[in-house]
């Protein structure tokens, strides 16, 4: 699963998801990809179960690119513990995702085989999401 | 380039509530520079759609106020939520002035190596062509059909009639690549062949 090498400091603040993505918000790289239309944490679990449906579904055709990267550590305190004593120990990583942020791409497969692997993905994921194409798209 | 017309009306008030209200009525805010003043203006969507959703570069005569201006789509703004068309840059054309846009590569006939099971890659959808207006053409056309599993065509060899590529020449356009399920056949095929060999000289030393 995605998480990264080193970090400065071991735990973030929660912070708050304010706006649109601006950045990230068109396609870069393939054909087609998935856009986010609501703001969330995506964990490094479900980037990977997205990720492994649509590489199942295109069965290792064509190429995936993943767009966001889980760089959030969230803290989660043990079971039946009180409140208090200090903030809990990091258990896992997400990315901070806005509306508008593509979030995995594909190319180099026909296009209702992208957009059937690319709904499926959609399936892993806790936001609502969109398929979307380069303006200039030819099969 | 492929030609289109299009109509504009200029814009009286510049600012985000008017672009706000022209996008609200079904146009979409443009600008015109390129020439000795920049032209505001707006356009209608549904042609501009036609215009940008599409895989072709056009050259648009852009009608404002009367006159008529030869123009082609430097830059395009979409909403990053939904998709829609915010604002439109137009770069005036010049016949006497060089201009750089970027051309869909187009591969011609069907290679060899594909043929035998190969991949064709292409590395470029678009590359950015420099010349005169009208020597920019309206594909850049790639001939591939010599191309065998392994081969590349690079920039130097796509011949330039009238403009230049702006890219490095030793830059890969297209190539034809083994496809995974070959290659994974392939040392399949070696390691059984490998096998048997050892399996013939074990026989022959007993």
């Amino acid at each position: 699963m995605l998480q990264p090498k080193r970090t400065k400091y071991r735990k973030n603040q929660k912070g708050v998801i304010k706006g649109i993505a601006y950045r990230g918000s068109t396609i870069s790289f393939g054909s087609c990809g998935l856009k986010t239309m609501d703001e969330g944490f995506i964990t490094s679990r479900q980037i990977e179960s997205a990720r492994v449906a649509v590489t199942r579904y295109m069965k290792r055709e064509g190429k995936v690119w993943i767009r966001i990267f889980p760089d959030k550590p969230i803290t989660s305190k043990p079971a039946e513990v009180r409140m208090g004593k200090g903030k809990g120990a990091p258990s896992h990583w997400v990315a901070v995702v806005k509306p508008g942020r593509i979030m995995f791409e594909v190319d180099g497969v026909p296009l209702e085989v992208a957009k059937e692997a690319l709904r499926l993905a959609a399936q892993k994921l806790p936001v609502r999401t969109k398929f979307v194409m380069r303006p200039d798209y030819t099969e | 380039m492929k030609k289109a017309s299009l109509s504009g009306s200029p814009r009286e008030n510049v600012g985000s509530k008017d672009a706000a209200a022209l996008r609200k009525s079904g146009n979409i805010p443009a600008v015109l520079y390129g020439g000795s003043e920049q032209i505001h203006c707006s356009v209608g969507t549904v042609p501009v759609e036609k215009l940008i959703y599409n895989a072709d570069v056009f050259q648009i005569d852009l009608e404002v106020g009367g006159k008529t201006y030869p123009c082609i789509i430097k830059e395009i703004q979409f909403h990053p939520v939904t998709d829609k068309i915010v604002h439109l840059d137009l770069l005036q054309l010049f016949d006497d002035k060089e201009v750089t846009v970027n051309i869909p590569v187009r591969p011609v006939g069907t290679a060899e190596g594909v043929r035998n099971g190969g991949r064709l890659a292409t590395n470029y959808r678009r590359l950015p062509l420099r010349g005169l207006p009208n020597a920019i053409p309206e594909y850049v056309n790639v001939d591939i059909t010599e191309l065998n599993i392994g081969d590349v065509i690079r920039v130097r060899e796509i011949p330039m009639d009238g403009f230049t590529i702006l890219k490095s020449d030793s830059d890969v356009v297209v190539a034809v690549k083994r496809t995974r399920a070959a290659m994974s056949a392939a040392s399949e095929e070696e390691e059984g062949a490998e096998g048997e060999g050892e399996e013939a000289a074990a026989e022959g030393a007993e």
